[in-house]
């Protein structure tokens, strides 16, 4: 029966005097082995190594972050960022580490940063609402307020009694996220009615051209034109309590829109 | 009849964003079984539950800022629910019509809670203080004050006579309706307590915190009959069997635990959800329960009777 080891194998290739030395030492080492010196466990030693060096890891980055920190209460916030970025490289998953980056970055107008870095904070650490309201002031600035929004509800979600949430955050949040609404809609409003123009439902139609029906068709086209061109003339104001208005900004705005304009009528008639 | 725990339904993507509550009710009526669900996308959505799926009855839309609590009143014709704009309404279950809408003021609402006999919801406030409000009348009929913090949840004691909130701090208070007396406060948990139920029998109070622990509370002498550990992080929901002998947790962790309320122990985990799970019921038998979370799934599960 063959049988594998590297004894043999040594023995095919090596020299047996080269053997029988090795061997020779090794035993000699063997023997005197334990007494040589107790203190250096060089079987353990590659392991230990890693545990010390885990636990600098975090020592490390506590030292980081706290240098970071102080820097921030300095203003020098740019260094401050260095140290955190230095710590996070130590240990990535703290989570007060990015959300802690993220309110200097915001502070810096970095606005798109800011969120990357309390994006990371909220995942390493979801159930903690300082991280949330991090993310969403930092969401504020970039101008996406739905997300703000909602990051402002998850926070108050997990911490209601927090006042200032409800107060600041959501609040003002909420007022932005109804002005953006009532400008969308206003957008939305004036396109349909453009496309109307554009293609009016009235054209579709066979007309008997002696019939009144053809008037009231021209009609409702100038209606239409003139209507677009009060929108036009509309703009969605926003006034310093923040109530959402629409006002007409042209001076000369409401008197002629009343009536339609004679040759927007001469124009319908001429399709 | 099952004899093991098991998942009996998932309905996935219930909702378009985190699902923070579900009631299970049963309709006097025809008998017919009521899932509502409320959801951080502002909408209440009501699901009948009939051959073991799940049908979507309707979408109800008006909320705003999320939905933070919902209830269905005992003869399943009726759900309450609450969002973050302080606004409680109330919906006709048949018809899918807004009944009520109700402002309770700034931060006024959290948890709703229909009283047995279903002629009033409790939902606690930022003050400490348990606002009643009427179904019919659609107003604030009277207040219970805790004196303490934000009351985060509310249960009513099946036999009517007491009323259960629980605090942001911890504070647990259980007031007499009937003189609308402060009975007990318990320093059950340091951390906020975000669901307490009574078991059917009104005999025990069981309390779910932030600590990752449950306890049990005899309700009589207000003594702590144990403390119940197995959830590795925030214990979301807790509801009762009306068996009488189980109850059932949900925690941030994902999972969703069964527990033996005479022994104690955990009977059984499910570890189905991706997300935290946010709120878990047991339907009027005990023999299914529900849970919803953070993942926009409803789970169904069977449970051994």
């Amino acid at each position: 029966m063959a049988s594998f080891g590297w004894k043999r194998k040594v023995g095919e290739k090596v020299s047996k005097s080269a053997v029988q030395q090795f061997e020779a030492e090794a035993e000699k080492a063997v023997d005197d082995g334990p007494s040589q010196d107790p203190e250096v466990d060089w079987l353990h030693a590659i392991k230990r190594r890693r545990e010390i060096l885990l636990e600098d890891c975090a020592a490390k980055s506590k030292r980081l972050k706290e240098e970071g920190a102080l820097l921030a209460e300095h203003g020098r916030h740019w260094e401050a960022i260095k140290k955190w970025d230095e710590a996070i490289q130590l240990t990535p998953d703290n989570p007060l580490l990015y959300e802690m980056k993220s309110q200097v970055l915001t502070i810096l107008q970095e606005v798109f940063p800011a969120v990357k870095a309390a994006e990371m904070a909220v995942k390493f650490r979801p159930l903690w609402w300082e991280g949330w309201r991090t993310l969403g002031r930092a969401q504020l600035n970039l101008g996406e307020v739905d997300l703000a929004v909602r990051s402002f509800q998850i926070a108050i979600h997990q911490c209601p009694s927090e006042r200032t949430l409800w107060q600041e955050d959501l609040t003002w949040a909420w007022r932005l996220q109804k002005q953006q609404t009532a400008t969308k809609e206003k957008i939305r409003q004036e396109e349909e009615t453009q496309k109307e123009i554009l293609n009016a439902p009235e054209l579709n139609q066979d007309y008997d051209f002696e019939s009144d029906e053809v008037l009231a068709a021209c009609v409702a086209v100038a209606e239409r034109q003139t209507r677009y061109e009060e929108l036009k003339r509309t703009a969605v104001i926003i006034d310093a309590e923040g109530n959402v208005k629409n006002v007409l900004t042209g001076e000369e705005g409401s008197a002629d829109s009343a009536t339609p304009s004679k040759e927007e009528f001469v124009k319908a008639r001429g399709l | 009849m099952s004899t093991q725990y098991s998942i009996l339904f998932k309905q996935e993507h219930a909702h378009d964003d985190a699902i923070w509550t579900a009631a299970w009710g049963k309709s006097e009526a025809d008998g017919s079984e009521t899932i509502v669900t409320g959801s951080l996308d502002d909408m209440v959505k009501v699901w009948k539950w009939s051959d073991e799926k799940l049908e979507l009855q309707w979408t109800l839309e008006g909320h705003q800022l999320g939905v933070v609590s919902v209830d269905i009143s005992h003869n399943g014709a009726i759900a309450a629910s609450s969002s973050l704009d302080a606004h409680i309404r109330l919906w006709d279950l048949e018809s899918g019509k807004q009944i009520k809408s109700m402002d309770a003021g700034p931060v006024d609402a959290w948890t709703v809670a229909f009283s047995p006999d279903s002629k009033y919801i409790a939902t606690g406030s930022h003050l400490g203080k348990v606002n009643i409000f009427g179904v019919d009348s659609g107003k604030k009929e009277y207040s219970l004050d805790t004196r303490g913090k934000f009351i985060l949840s509310i249960a009513y004691s099946p036999d009517g006579k007491y009323l259960a909130s629980g605090a942001i701090d911890g504070i647990i208070n259980i007031f007499d309706i009937a003189t609308g007396k402060l009975l007990h406060t318990l320093e059950g948990h340091a951390m906020p307590i975000r669901s307490l139920t009574f078991s059917p029998d009104s005999q025990l109070l069981v309390t779910a915190s932030d600590d990752g622990y449950i306890k049990i509370y005899d309700v009589q002498h207000a003594n702590l009959a144990g403390t119940l550990s197995g959830h590795g992080s925030w214990v979301l929901s807790v509801a009762f069997s009306p068996d009488d002998t189980h109850f059932v947790s949900s925690s941030s962790d994902k999972s969703v635990k069964v527990w033996d309320a005479g022994s104690r122990a955990c009977i059984n985990t499910f570890f189905d959800h991706q997300d935290q799970v946010w709120s878990v019921k047991y339907n009027s038998t005990g023999s299914k329960i529900i849970s919803a979370g953070d993942d926009r799934a409803i789970h169904i599960y069977d449970c051994p009777m």
